[in-house]
This record gives C-alpha cells, structure tokens and sequence, in this order.
C-alpha cells in the first residue's frame, strides 16, 4: 500500500473517532453537555490523538529505518558474491537501486506481475525490455548479480512495506479501541488533551534540538580525524597558515590563528560601523520619524536586509576597494596596496549589518510601553532626555541581543569575505592589509579536488567546531547579559 | 450626606491659575471633550468626578499636554496657565511639563532603581548641586508620597520590583519631586489600602498650602474630603462645576445628582 494510501486510512480512521469519541460520550449522558467533565470535541480530540501519535510515530520510524536496513542487508550479499570485481560497492548500490524501484515501477503500471518481478530466474535480457517499456533503461555494467540484488531489494521492500501497512493500521485501530473504551463522562478528555498537544510540542522542540546534536557529532567525529593526523597543539598556537596543496599534510601549516583573527578584526570592523548607525536609524525611526516617514523607510531597510551577500560582496570589490585605494592609496599616503583588505571587508559587512540591527532594534524600541515615555514627558523631560534615559535602558536586553545576533552573523559571514578581504591568512594589525576569515578557508579547504581523507580537507572541519563553539559562547555570553539584566529590572 | 471638612469656602483662595476656554478634544473622529470652559483656582484642589469614558483623563492630559503625544489627537480652544497660552507656539511643552506636573492613572515607574525614579526629575530640571542634596530632596519626596518608611532600605531595589499601591505612591513622590506649580493626578489612590490613602490625601491637603492640585477620583468620599472645587463629567461635557459643599449637597443639574447618589456611572 503506498504511503499516500497509509496517510489516508490513518486520517479516516482519526475522524470516525472524532466522531465516535463525541457521539459516544455524548449518548453516555443523553446529550447532556454539562454533565460532562469536558466539551464533548475534546473526547473526540482525545481518540483522535491516540489514533494518530502512536501510529504516525511508527510510521516515520519505519520508513526511515527500513531502506537502511535493507540496504545493509543486501550491500552484505553484494559484496559476498562480486567481491573482486574491482567497481566500488557504492556505485554498485546506485544500480540496484535504480533497478529496484524500475521493478517497483514496472509492478504498479501492470507491466511484469509480482511474480515476474519477483523470480530469480528470468531472463535478464526480459528484464531489461520490459524495464524500458516503463523508462527505466539499464547501461551494460549492470550484471545479473546486481539484478538479483534488485529483486531482492524489490521483494524485501515489499514485503516490509506491506508489515508497515498492517502494522500501523492495526496500531491506528487499537488506539481508537483503547481511547474509546476510555471514553465515559468522568474521563478527564481536556486536561488529556492538554497533555497531548504538550507532547506534540515537546516533539517538535527535540527534532530541532537533535538536529543540532547531530551536526555537532558529525563535525567532532571528522574534527577527531583530523586530530589523529595533525597535532592539536600546532592547530591552536601555531601562528601560520600555510597549507601545501601537493603534500600529504607534513608540509602544511594548517593553524587556526591567523584566521581567528581576521574573523575578529573583520567583524570588529562591521560593528563598529553597523552598531551605532543601526541603533540610532532606529531610534530615529521609532522615536521620531512620522508615521509617513516611516512607512516607507522601514520596509526599504528591511529590503536592504534582504540583499544576498554575494551583492554586497561585488560592492565591496568593484565599488567600495578601489575607492579606498583611490583615498589611501599609493598615490595618496599609500598605506593600501590593494582593493582587497580587512578595511573594504569590514565596511561593507558593517553596510550589510546595519539593517539588521536597525529594523531588530526599531521593533525592541516599540516594545516599551508608551506609558513609560508618558512618565519622562510628564516630568518635564526632552525627547532625548527620555530616549537615552528611559527607553534604551528599557530596551536594552534586546538591544544587547540584537549587536549579538549582528555579531554572529559577522562571524559567520563568508562571500564578502572572499571578495573584500582576500584570500591570504595573515597576522596583522594594519587594517589596510588583506586578511582572511575562518568560514573562507572552510569553503577554500572544501572546494576544490583534495582528497578528503588528507589533512587539508579534514582541517575545515576542525574549523568549523572552532567556529561553533565560539558562537556558542557568544550566545551563551549574550543570555547571560540579558538575564542579569533582567534581574536586574524585573 | 457627606461630611465635608475643607468645603468651606472661606478657604478657597480663587485668584485663577488655569483658565480653560472653549475646549475641544477629538480622537480621530471621536470627540471625547466637548466644549469644556472653566477656570481652575490657585492654592486649591480641584476634584474632577465622572463615570468611566466620560474624559476625565483627556480632559487633565489637555492642561500639561501630554495628548501632544498622541498622533490622532487634536485639540481646538485655549487653556492658560498663568494668563499665558499653552498651546501658544512660543511655549515649550517641556518646560510646561516641569511646571505642570502628572501622575498617572496606571503607575508608570521606570525600570530603575527606587532612588533613580524619584531622583529623575531634579537631575533633569538640575534642582540640586550635589548628592547629598539629592539624597535629601529623594527622601523627602518618598516621606511625603508615604512611602519611605517602607521603601528606605530598599532604595537600590528596580521601581518595577514594587507593589501595585506602592509603586503608585513612588510615581507621586516622583512627581512632587520636581516641585510642579500645578500637580495633576489620575486616580492616584486607586490600588492604595485606606492608611496609605489617608496619608496621600494629607500630602494633597498640604500641597494646597503652595500649589494648584487636579486630582480625578472615582470616590465621592475622597473628592468630598479633599477637594474646595468639583467638576462633574458627563460623556464629555462639564456638566457641572462649583464648591464641593454645593456640589454634593446641592446639585444643579439632574445628572449630577444621579450620579452622586449613585444612580448612572
Ligand atoms: N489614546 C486614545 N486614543 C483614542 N481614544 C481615546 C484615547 N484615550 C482615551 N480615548 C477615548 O476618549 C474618551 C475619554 O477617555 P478618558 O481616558 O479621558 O476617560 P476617563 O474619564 O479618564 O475614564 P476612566 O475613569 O475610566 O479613567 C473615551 O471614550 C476613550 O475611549
Ligand atoms: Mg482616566
């Protein structure tokens, strides 16, 4: 049966025992409603509950563990029987698949019955007309071993799907009897609701908790790799970033240093240029623009946020680099050899930033209560006067959370980086150097035809846990900013 | 029926300090003050009573103009503050502010500390030369809003930390802190128990030795104690407006008299 069947069995199910659940407890008290704990629709939401969860949960943890169960179960008889045959087991796998779902195929548009599709002993060259007759055309390399392997990932896959089916619907239907037998007039239906709709809640907040936890497995397992390979120490305090792109790793310098450090110089540099034009187009828009003004100039900004960076990243190449080197070029005091520096970078991703922060921190503004305002005004106290003294101080929590925000998006920045500050990892203090960041090395590690076993490849993933765990610590520095701030004036 | 200690009307010192003329208040399309004239007298508390709506608050926010705050509001007619017009171009609502000062009908104190709250409007207005002067003038206007003796160890504690009731008397004594010629309060003894309300109503009585006080209530009783003048509301207009003894004990109009005995409103 196919999923799309399964759903809507399951659904059906769920809305007769709406109806079962409401007209049950209803009769039980001969449609009196007040003598029932709760409103009727919440017995019938308590079966459909227990028709749902139980079996929808099954249903996705079926189908997401059967493929991969099969899949190992006939990789293991695949590499049994064609051991030697010098084409990688992964590739292999690709063929099978792609012929077992032409056999799924071909068994639903009535091309080969279950049983032809089935049988391991029908002629491969059959096999591979009748699978063109439904678009599945199969090249030379595939061999009657992998055939064999697709009947039986075919059969195998069939007959799960049909335990899924019965499964599922048997577990649809003993929800429904459980909740039904539950069903009298004393049955608390609303608080087991409540309980219901916390664990769907519930359930929603692990899968974005456990996505994240699984991201960080895999980037410490590829991290620990990389470690086994190249010395932890030389990666923390060396100072040089050096990477051999012909060596196996002995020769390369591969440290994080430089790169940390053009990441911060970078981002200082956007701060300092988004945070205080942010923060005061916001209170500007808040505070004083007419509601005219700021019907225009709030969604203009929120465009500018909107841009791709590969858009500003131009800017800062085409625009933003050579103008800086007409000003401070060699023609002038010559500090600036280059369009391409920490400076151009950290400019342009300060442009980028400060809708960002302007718009966040326009909303946190609004938030305080007008009565507020109205208290200053009513003491005799200036526009700014209030602005400074009383709402930022409110706002600020918020505030605080919006330069952090704006700070990890600087940190996490890449294509700007790329264009604007160069390509070179480099330890320097002079602003008009070029300078690279941690996320363009990760991408310059990545790209390209390394092998990913080597040192080289394997570094960006190191990279990547350096630059997790510090936008972690900033996110945690930033909660506990705002908490004590909280404390403070709550 | 009421009993009526300060309603004799030798105490009433009328040379006028507010004068209001022909005034006019639309929300929007809504008129919430229709028409309203009246003088309001100098060393005096003035009591304006009136059932829920009727625009007792708009009326009061019209005097230090705090509805210039509200985009859709718009007012027409003349208030005077000392023979000189308020709304006049000339007049900075600033200064006005500092000159009329307001408490509201919902507390509104700052997120800062006690001390903070009541030490905002001297700092602004730069009443003081140093902090100990400053510590004297906080606790003297906690002492008179009532609120000290509860409040003194606790001077560092976030405004917004307190109590409904005392949180209301901290925005009283944050108001008389900046010593207003004219003091305005919304409901003022709305969340306070009788005690406290007691206390507010003899800080009032002494403010009318030096100052001009408008105070709204929904008690009769208190606007009949406190009070040498009231003015009744009525869905915007002013209905009514004399000595408190005559008021509540010789109404004019007939909506007065209902609403004081407690028939609409
Ligand atoms: N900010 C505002 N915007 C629009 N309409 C308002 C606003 N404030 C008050 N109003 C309207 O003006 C009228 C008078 O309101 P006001 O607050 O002056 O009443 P009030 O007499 O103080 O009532 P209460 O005793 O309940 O405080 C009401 O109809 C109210 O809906
Ligand atoms: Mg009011």
């Amino acid at each position: 049966m196919p999923l799309s069947w399964i759903l809507l069995v399951i659904f059906a199910i769920a809305a007769a025992g709406f109806w079962f659940g409401t007209s049950r407890v209803l009769k039980s008290v001969d449609q009196n409603v007040r003598a029932l704990h709760s409103l009727p629709s919440y017995y019938g939401g308590n079966v459909s509950m227990w028709v749902l969860v139980p079996s929808l949960g099954v249903l996705a943890f079926w189908s997401l563990a059967q493929p991969l169960f099969i899949e190992s179960r006939i990789a293991y008889l695949l590499e049994e029987r064609m051991s030697n045959q010098g084409v990688t087991l992964g590739l292999m796998m690709t063929e099978v698949r792609r012929v077992a779902d032409g056999l799924d195929s071909a068994v639903t548009e009535n091309v080969m019955t279950t049983e032809e599709a089935r049988s391991m002993r029908v002629e491969l060259t059959d096999i591979r007309n009748r699978l063109a007759e439904v678009g599945v055309a199969l090249g030379a390399n595939v061999t009657a071993p992998i055939v064999h392997a697709a009947q039986q990932y075919h059969q195998l896959s069939a007959t799960g799907n049909m335990f899924k089916s019965i499964t599922v619907i048997a577990l649809a239907l003993a929800g429904l009897g459980y909740a039904l037998l539950r069903t009298t007039k004393d049955f608390r239906a609303r608080n087991a609701v409540e309980r219901g709709i916390l664990a769907i809640l519930l359930f929603a907040a692990m899968i974005a908790i456990m996505t994240t936890v699984g991201i960080l497995f895999s980037l410490i397992f590829n991290t620990l790799e990389f470690f086994k390979i190249y010395s932890i120490a030389n990666f923390f305090f060396g100072l040089e970033w050096a990477p051999s792109f012909s060596g196996r790793g002995g020769s390369s310098s591969l440290s994080v240093i430089p790169l940390l450090w053009g990441t911060f110089y970078i981002s200082i540099i956007a701060l300092i240029v988004a945070v205080p034009v942010g923060i005061f187009s916001a209170i500007y828009l808040s505070e004083y623009a007419t509601p005219k003004v700021r019907a225009f100039a709030k969604p203009l900004l929120e465009i500018l946020a909107g841009i791709p960076t590969i858009v500003y990243g131009l800017f800062a190449l085409l625009t933003v680099g050579p103008m800086l080197v007409t000003v401070f070029g060699d023609n002038t005091v010559g500090w600036m050899s280059g369009g391409t520096a920490v400076i151009t970078a950290g400019l342009v991703m300060g442009i980028m930033l400060i809708p960002f922060v302007s718009s966040l921190s326009d909303d946190i503004i609004n938030a305080v209560p007008q009565s507020l305002r109205d208290g200053s005004y009513g003491l005799g106290a200036t526009q700014s006067e209030t602005i400074r003294q009383v709402v930022l101080p409110a706002a600020l929590p918020g505030i605080v959370g919006a330069i952090l925000l704006a700070a990890s998006r600087a940190i996490g920045e890449t294509m700007i980086v790329v264009l604007g500050a160069g390509a070179a990892a480099r330890l320097s203090l002079n602003p008009f150097d070029a300078m690279t960041t941690v996320t363009a090395k990760i991408v310059s590690q990545l790209t390209g035809d390394s092998d990913f076993a080597s040192p080289e490849a394997l570094v960006a993933f190191a990279l990547g846990t350096t630059l997790f765990v510090l936008t972690l610590a900033l996110n945690v520095l930033a909660l506990y900013i705002v908490r004590r701030y909280r404390e403070q004036y709550e | 029926m009421y009993d009526l200690p300060h309603a004799r009307s030798d105490v009433i010192n009328s040379d006028c300090k507010i004068s209001a003329r022909n005034v006019q208040l639309y929300y929007g399309d809504n008129h919430a003050i229709k028409d309203v004239t009246a003088n309001i007298a100098d060393k005096t508390v003035t009591a304006f009573i009136g059932p829920s709506g009727c625009g007792k608050s708009t009326f009061l926010r019209c005097i230090n103009r705090m509805n210039d705050t509200i985009d859709n509001a718009r007012m027409e007619g003349t208030i005077l503050l000392d023979g000189e017009d308020i709304y006049d171009s000339k007049v900075d609502p600033v200064q006005l502010r500092a000159r009329v000062g307001m408490v509201f009908q919902k507390p509104n104190p700052f997120p800062k500390s006690i001390y903070d709250n009541v030490a905002y409007g001297p700092k602004i207005h730069g009443m003081v030369r140093n902090r100990s002067e400053l510590d004297e003038l906080v606790e003297r206007a906690l002492r008179r809003g009532a609120i000290w003796d509860e409040l003194k160890d606790r001077l560092d504690e976030p405004g917004t930390g307190l109590s409904g009731g005392q949180q209301q008397r901290l925005c009283i004594a944050r108001a008389i802190a900046t010593e207003p010629e004219v003091l305005l309060m919304d409901e003022p003894c709305s969340a306070l128990d009788p005690i406290a309300t007691a206390q507010i109503e003899e800080l009032i009585d002494e403010l009318r030795q030096n100052y001009s006080v408008v105070i709204v209530t929904h008690s009769m009783q208190q606007a009949a104690r406190v009070s040498q003048k009231t003015a009744f509301f009525h869905l915007g207009n002013l209905v009514e407006y004399a000595d408190t003894g005559q008021i509540f004990t010789n109404p004019q109009d007939p909506r007065t008299e209902s609403y004081i005995t407690g028939r609409i409103g």
